[in-house]
């Protein structure tokens, strides 16, 4: 029982993570129909600077803050050199644009710090527990899921009351009408793109916390995250959220459960099981939990 | 803009090659293909057979993506099924190359097919996702099968070309061969072989364009509801497209195999594989059998040029070989779609209506 228990939470704790990531997807996607494959990069971006400004001397809050709007910063960048021109694309030129552009950050990552694997600076001792009944629970474990979901309701606070939630969500809606109606969509898509950056650093830093640690692989972590976006609805918001909850939770349960009975084959079942996962779903919804599904009429 | 000629004619239509120039381009080309192995050293005929792999691969993916419209990240993984397919029939069977090559093909397509229903519900971005999907599946099948595949270790290919010699032992495709004065080594018969196939599936790809069924393919790309009214079945031109694209990604696979002589599961057959070729396809002009061919030569061509251009600018000369070429392809591919969207297609088209509108500029 104390196992299954310690499993919700590093699951939660990761389902917060997809969540985050997800999200970033999702914002993105329903700004400007853009499937960013550079997200991960954020991600390891996010997580990089967070290291070099703890290792400057900077409180943690301040590194956190600073950490992660660089990388909205970086974000927004990327989408007015890069994704503006793109606009009125057909999609797999904006998929292989947003590949490509990540393949750069990835070198550029590699080139700025380096190969070696760094420990995330965390305020607590990194190795703190909590016992709830019988059960251990990582401070860093805990503290990903608080962080994540004080982001997730900021966002949605943001986008249900804020003049630029409802400018995002025009845009989402139909970009030439909110552009007729003076909604500045070039500003929403920078808008836009900051805050996934904002929250894929967040994802960056609480992924880098021990037990895993900051490499250049961190952002293929955000490839894990696909099935969430995809099971939740491209287009939805809190369908991913749950998705990526759940995903998480499903993985880490597969990891505990599923994986050593099933002998060779279980071997990393649980990197490839939310693809299986999002597969069958997907076979029954094939717009996802919340996605809207596309009328065809003649 | 770079058009297309106005087609007046449906025979006109039909033409395998649509003008002089293209029947110009094919004598020329023809001609430094024969020529090639015996121009040029040891290291560019290497290159030279995997441009010609990924041509099949590349005409493979123009079929899916350029001609039906369907993304797919996962033609990496009917490459892998292709190569381990051809490994396991030579390790275990001793299955001469010629069998080998359409089994592999055939397993890859049947995967294919299999796949292929789900591009009837799926569209885009969700399809791409689940082809992603497909590769990380099969990669990990690949991994706990090791009785058959020695999972991470790799797989030594071997090359049968069928009978024995006077031993008993069965023949090697790496035997040099001896035409009068000329002598042929494995490199060299490998790159005739794989030139036959890849104008193979050149020729092939140019006759599902032109036929029934690419035109149908092309109808369901365009808009999948109009083609439907208009009698085209929609669900029938996906599956095609992915059993046809699959079977020369298997096709594929199995040249890179007996290529290589010796292959693992990850790298080569991972996400990045199925970018490179998607990358290629866009490269040459999404759309055109000419786009896949000329895309796939440039993208395999220039790799050893940039690991070495890579050595001379600073910071990047601190990166590994492999991560150089990776991130002077991403720089060049970023550019040239935001500059030249056909992609080479584009280039060429620019090129040749200069030359055929001289002295005026239009």
């Amino acid at each position: 029982m104390s196992n299954l228990l310690q499993l919700c939470v590093s699951g939660l704790s990761l389902g917060t993570i997809y969540a985050l990531i997800a999200l970033g997807f999702v914002v993105i996607y329903r700004a400007s129909t853009v499937f960013n494959f550079a997200h991960g990069e954020f991600l390891s971006f996010g997580a990089f600077c967070m290291v070099s400004l703890c290792a400057a001397g900077l409180p943690w809050g301040i590194s956190l803050a600073t950490a992660m709007v660089l990388t909205g910063a970086l974000g927004a960048a990327v989408e007015r050199v890069v994704l503006r021109p793109m606009i009125g694309r057909p999609v797999f030129v904006t998929i292989i644009v947003t590949i490509f552009v990540g393949a750069i950050l990835r070198s550029a990552i590699f080139i700025a710090w380096g190969p070696q694997t760094r420990g995330m600076p965390t305020p607590w001792d990194p190795l703190t527990t909590f016992e709830v009944a019988g059960a251990s629970l990582l401070a860093n474990s805990v503290a990903a899921v608080a962080a994540g979901a004080c982001a997730l309701a900021a966002f949605f606070a943001l986008v249900r009351r804020t003049k630029l939630g409802v400018a995002m969500r025009a845009t989402a809606s139909d970009q030439e009408t909110a552009l007729a109606l003076g909604v500045p969509v070039g500003r929403v898509f920078a808008a836009t793109w900051f805050l996934a950056g904002l929250f894929a650093a967040l994802a960056g830093v609480f992924l880098g916390m021990f037990p895993r640690s900051v490499d250049t692989n961190l952002g293929f972590v955000a490839l894990r995250a696909f099935p969430a976006v995809i099971v939740g609805g491209l287009d939805s918001a809190w369908g991913t959220v749950l998705a990526g909850v759940l995903l998480g939770v499903l993985e880490v349960l597969c990891q505990g459960y599923v994986n050593p009975h099933l002998g060779e084959f279980g071997k990393n079942l649980h990197a490839v099981f939310p693809y299986v996962v999002m597969i069958l779903f997907l076979i029954v919804r094939p717009h996802g939990l919340f996605g809207t599904r596309e009328v065809e009429r003649v | 803009m770079p058009t297309r000629p106005l087609v007046t004619s449906y025979e006109q239509d039909l033409r395998l090659f649509e003008d002089r120039w293209a029947r110009a381009g094919l004598v020329l080309w023809t001609l430094v293909a024969l020529a090639w192995p015996f121009v040029v050293t040891d290291r560019w005929v290497t290159t030279a057979n995997l441009a010609l792999t990924a041509v099949v691969g590349a005409v493979g993916l123009m079929i899916l993506t350029g001609f039906a419209g369907q993304i797919s990240l996962g033609h990496a993984a009917f490459l892998a099924l292709g190569a381990y397919t051809s490994a396991i029939l030579g390790e275990q069977f001793e299955l001469p190359f010629w069998l080998a090559m359409p089994c592999a093909g055939a397993v890859a397509a049947a995967v294919g097919l299999a796949v292929g229903p789900f591009a009837l519900r799926l569209r885009g971005l969700y399809l791409a996702i689940v082809t992603l999907g497909l590769l990380f599946l099969t990669n990990h099948v690949l991994h706990s099968l090791p009785e058959l595949t020695h999972g991470v270790s790799g797989i030594p290919v071997r090359m049968y070309s069928g009978g024995t010699d006077a031993a008993g032992e069965a023949l090697r495709f790496s035997a040099p061969w001896r035409l009068g004065s000329l002598e042929l080594g494995f490199d060299e018969k490998l790159y005739f072989l794989f030139l036959a196939l890849a104008a193979g599936a050149a020729w092939l790809g140019k006759n599902v364009a032109r036929s029934n069924s690419g035109r149908a393919m092309m109808a369901v790309r365009d808009q999948d509801l109009a083609a439907s009214v208009l009698g085209v079945h929609p669900a029938r031109s996906k599956v095609l497209a992915f059993g046809v694209s699959s079977f020369l990604a298997g096709v594929a696979g199995s040249m890179f195999a007996y290529q290589q002589q010796y292959i693992t599961i990850e790298p080569p057959f991972d996400l990045n594989l199925s970018v490179q070729y998607i990358a290629m396809i866009v490269l040459g002009g999404v759309g055109t059998v000419f786009g896949a061919v000329a895309g796939a030569l440039l993208f395999v061509c220039l790799t050893p040029l940039m690991e070495t251009v890579g050595g001379w600018i600073p910071f990047v000369a601190d990166l590994s070989t492999h991560q150089r070429s990776t991130l002077m392809f991403a720089v060049v591919v970023c550019v040239l779609l935001a500059v030249e969207p056909l992609g080479l297609l584009g280039v060429w088209l620019r090129v040749k209506r200069t030359f055929a509108a001289w002295p005026f500029r239009y």
